[in-house]
């Protein structure tokens, strides 16, 4: 279980995110909803511990790692996939998962071995090229591949470091309907033991996937419930729906 | 990312083959060349390591060197330990030095890493310099080769010293493509491609980078110990800012990011040097000029570029992507 | 040790100062504007002073020599701005590195073409040649003047950079080139302009050094390692990091190799190394 409590981040005098408290269940899907501006960014800056938080905490599967850096937390299965590609372009897609995978794995710690012939980390680049459907471009370079497929690469790299909580930043941002549907599926197809953060301007994808929304505005928590109670909400239709619509 | 391509062997056997070839059936002289062209081969694929593979372009890779040399002297020379305990500590203060410059500097990048690693190498430079009891400007001598007479070998002979300093050449190179393409030699390159998602997948960068500066200090020690063993007379000259920067010269001239690039370009350079000498004495213009058009031709190296164009010939069908324009840059970057 | 020892140490810190700044002002004026790292910067010096010489020896007239010689050194700075400077400005620190390193081999040896390998000197001008008594020192009046003339490009620079349309266009195009490319500065043409007139100061540097210390063919090479650290000490940019790096190691080094002679020169470096890991962006940086 992910528990955030009363957490918030100042930078310089301005109040990103204030006194934010909620939790997500094991295996759960969260969406987390809000305008622009509304602390999304930072609060996955916060939780993956790229930024540390002016006060609060943050425990994760029963131990507190509010105090815990970026590396730490992704050695105990966080992992994020960002709203700008954040890929290694000069590479290969095989390499870019081979990548993530050793990593992973503690593979960045054979001196000897090469990392991409071991089986584990083959099967890995495989599945996870499977579930992203980039199967048949493992051998293209990330620079020469469009856009869409670079989205789903992103994604790619952060399962396959087979998380066990993912923070997915607006990963259909600037794609096209055909691309949502395949990322809807992708959602749909993730195993249940990996409980799934999710920033997503879509609101269609959104509603569908979500077990449960919560709505940020200006740092703060302003509702959280299940996809139908968010949707009848008043709050919600006029600061962000309403906006979006 | 690095491979060992066939072409890459080809280049590799073809190289250290012709040094072989050229020690054994040249003169006495041709011998000290070898010497010399493998002592700088050996630094160049240590630059490259940690250069075209990790991105550190380190400017002090010249002190490293310099720091094996003058512990395995000073252990020999003033302490009057045996020469094998004394090249390991040589070795060991090389990759000290080394890990720690990359440690400490591990949280800059571009001219500020160049410029955090000309002040370290030159602080080193400085100390031997000043250093009344190491001869200060004029260094030291003394120094005896490794008696490997239970090998049947006699150092001292000029042939023999010469193909041992190919086989340690080769010994480098060796251990440099197993740890490139080791699980380390991996991430390192995924570091130098991007530090900040690396880190976000749970790898402990600064560590990283770290270990590999103390590889490539381990390479560039080797050089330092056959270096003083060569000349059996060491001065803080091998340690000054411009000896690293004719080793990332040999590194461009090459083929940075190759690893059998640096070797070619440290043939070329000395082989040049050595001509060039014949005839001027101002070879230090061609040598400037020379780097300045390898830069200005794309900054490839000559090895790098004969990879691409025969990458290029041998894969002529063009791949079903419709990426020509792109296609020669990504395969470039593939070899990268 | 008294109060003439520390005054006398005082000067010739000042002097070694003001020499490093006016080399190290160029160079960091062109990295903060260009970001182009250009260590063939102290060849430009090396000319200064050899032309110095040269004008000097065919004409007599020294101060005809110390106007001349900074402006062939900027010429020689424009055809190197558009051959090669130019060029590689987008290139990465890499590349900048290995080009100018290469200018510094080719500046090198034709230097030692053209006046060969010997030192050579440059008398002061008969008006300088004289030392001046004060408080118990006598000094040198030709190294008062180079204080003086070092303080006066110090300030003058404050005044355009602080107090001048240029300077204002100047520092806006180092906190954002693009910025203020889009607000109407040709930035390409004040790029070109802040670089010769680097070359200038590396050329006056070079001439006015000259008749302190005699022309060698190392001296580039001596001064541009000091040169480098005050840029990197003071804040890559920034004229008020020069003149503090300028400084700092201009005092460091005189009183380090008087007072701590074992230790002064790595004194130096440990400092740029502290600078480094502790406040990489210099003690003084252009940018907040």
């Amino acid at each position: 279980m992910l528990k955030v409590d009363q957490l918030s981040k100042d930078f310089g005098g301005l109040q990103v995110i204030r006194d934010l408290s909620f939790q997500v269940a094991d295996g759960e899907r969260r969406v987390i909803l809000g305008p622009n501006g509304a602390g999304k960014t930072t609060l996955f800056h916060l939780l993956t511990g790229v930024k540390q938080a002016s006060s609060g905490n943050i425990s994760y599967a029963g131990t507190d790692i509010s105090a815990m850096d970026a590396v730490g937390r992704a050695s105990i299965g966080i992992a994020r996939s960002y709203q700008k590609n954040n890929l290694f372009e000069n590479l290969t897609i095989r390499e870019n998962l081979m990548l993530a995978a050793s990593a992973a794995t503690g593979k960045s710690n054979w001196f000897i071995r090469d990392a991409s012939l071991h089986a584990d980390v083959k099967t890995r680049i495989e599945e996870t090229a499977e579930m992203v459907a980039l199967s048949d471009q493992l051998d293209m370079m990330v620079n020469a591949i469009s856009y869409g497929n670079r989205r789903q690469l992103e994604v790619g790299l952060a399962l396959a470091t087979k998380p066990s909580l993912l923070l997915m930043d607006e990963p259909t941002s600037g794609v096209g309907p055909a691309m949502i549907d395949r990322f809807h599926h992708l959602l749909d197809s993730l195993p249940r033991d990996i409980t799934i953060l999710i920033i997503e301007h879509d609101m269609d994808l959104a509603f569908s996937i979500a077990d449960r929304i919560t709505v940020l505005n200006f740092g703060e928590k302003v509702f959280e419930g299940t996809p139908a109670e968010t949707r009848g909400n008043a709050t919600v239709r006029q600061i962000y729906l309403g906006e979006a619509k | 990312m690095f491979y060992q391509t066939h072409l890459r062997s080809i280049a590799l056997i073809l190289a250290l083959g012709f040094l072989a070839i050229y020690a054994s059936f040249g003169s006495y002289f041709a011998r000290e060349i070898v010497v010399e062209i493998t002592i700088l081969a050996i630094l160049a694929i240590s630059l490259d390591f940690c250069a075209g593979f990790g991105g550190m372009v380190s400017l002090c890779h010249g002190a490293i060197m310099g720091i094996a040399a003058y512990v395995f002297t000073i252990m020999g020379v003033k302490l009057g330990w045996p020469s094998l305990p004394s090249a390991t500590l040589g070795l060991l203060a090389a990759v000290l030095f080394s890990g720690m410059v990359g440690w400490v500097t591990a949280r800059t990048s571009g001219i500020f890493f160049i410029m955090a690693t000309l002040a370290f190498g030159q602080m080193a430079y400085t100390f031997f310099f000043k250093s009344r009891w190491l001869g200060g400007d004029d260094g030291m001598g003394g120094i005896s080769r490794f008696d490997l007479s239970w090998l049947g070998l006699d150092l001292n002979d000029a042939l023999v010293f010469a193909l041992l300093g190919v086989g340690v050449l080769f010994l480098v190179y060796v251990v440099a493509s197993i740890l490139l393409r080791s699980g380390f030699g991996r991430v390192l390159c995924g570091i130098h491609s991007n530090e900040n998602r690396m880190q976000a997948m749970g790898v402990n960068t600064a560590k990283h980078k770290a270990l590999a500066m103390a590889c490539s200090g381990f390479m560039a020690g080797m050089a330092g110990i056959i270096a003083a063993q060569h000349t059996l007379y060491i001065s803080p000259e091998l340690l000054i800012w411009t000896v690293s920067g004719e080793v990332l010269l040999v590194v461009i001239l090459g083929g940075i990011g190759t690893l059998v690039g640096p070797v070619i370009g440290a043939i070329i350079l000395i082989m040049m040097k050595h001509e060039l000498s014949n005839y001027t004495d101002y070879w230090h213009m061609i040598v400037g000029v020379v780097l300045i058009l390898a830069v200005l031709a794309g900054g490839r190296g000559v090895y790098g570029q004969i990879e691409v164009w025969l990458e290029a010939f041998f894969k002529p069908q063009a791949p079903k992507e419709p990426k020509e324009p792109t296609e020669s840059k990504e395969k470039e970057q593939d070899l990268a | 040790m008294d109060a003439s020892f520390w005054l006398l140490q005082c000067l010739n810190a000042m002097q070694y100062s003001m020499l490093l700044f006016l080399l190290s002002i160029g160079l960091t004026v062109i990295f903060g504007l260009m970001h182009f790292v250009n260590l063939a910067h102290a060849s430009l010096y090396m000319l200064g002073a050899y032309f110095g010489i040269s004008v000097s020896a065919m004409t007599g007239q020294f101060w005809l020599a110390f106007m001349l010689s900074p402006i062939i050194v900027t010429c020689i700075g424009a055809v190197l701005y558009f051959t090669l400077i130019d060029r590689m400005r987008g290139a990465g620190p890499m590349n900048q590195v290995l080009v100018t390193f290469g200018l510094i081999f080719v500046i090198l040896d034709l230097v030692r073409l053209g006046w060969g390998d010997i030192a050579l000197g440059l008398e002061a001008p008969a008006e300088l040649s004289h030392t001046v008594s004060f408080w118990g020192i006598s000094y040198p009046a030709y190294r008062l003047f180079i204080i003086a003339l070092g303080l006066v490009v110090m300030i003058s620079m404050w005044v355009v950079l602080r107090r001048t349309q240029i300077g204002a266009m100047i520092r806006a195009s180092v906190e954002n080139a693009d910025m203020a490319a889009s607000l109407g500065i040709n930035v390409g043409r004040l790029f070109f302009l802040v670089f010769c007139f680097g070359c200038a100061l590396a050329g006056l540097a070079g001439v006015a050094a000259a008749p302190i210390f005699s022309a060698t063919t190392t001296m580039g090479i001596t001064i541009l390692i000091p040169t480098l650290i005050v840029v990197v000490i003071g804040g890559l940019g920034s004229l008020e990091g020069a003149i503090t790096g300028s400084l700092i190691i201009g005092f460091l080094e005189t009183f380090g190799a008087v007072l701590l002679p074992s230790l002064s020169a790595v004194l130096t470096y440990m400092l740029l190394a502290a600078v480094l890991v502790f406040r990489p962006q210099g003690l003084i940086p252009a940018r907040g």
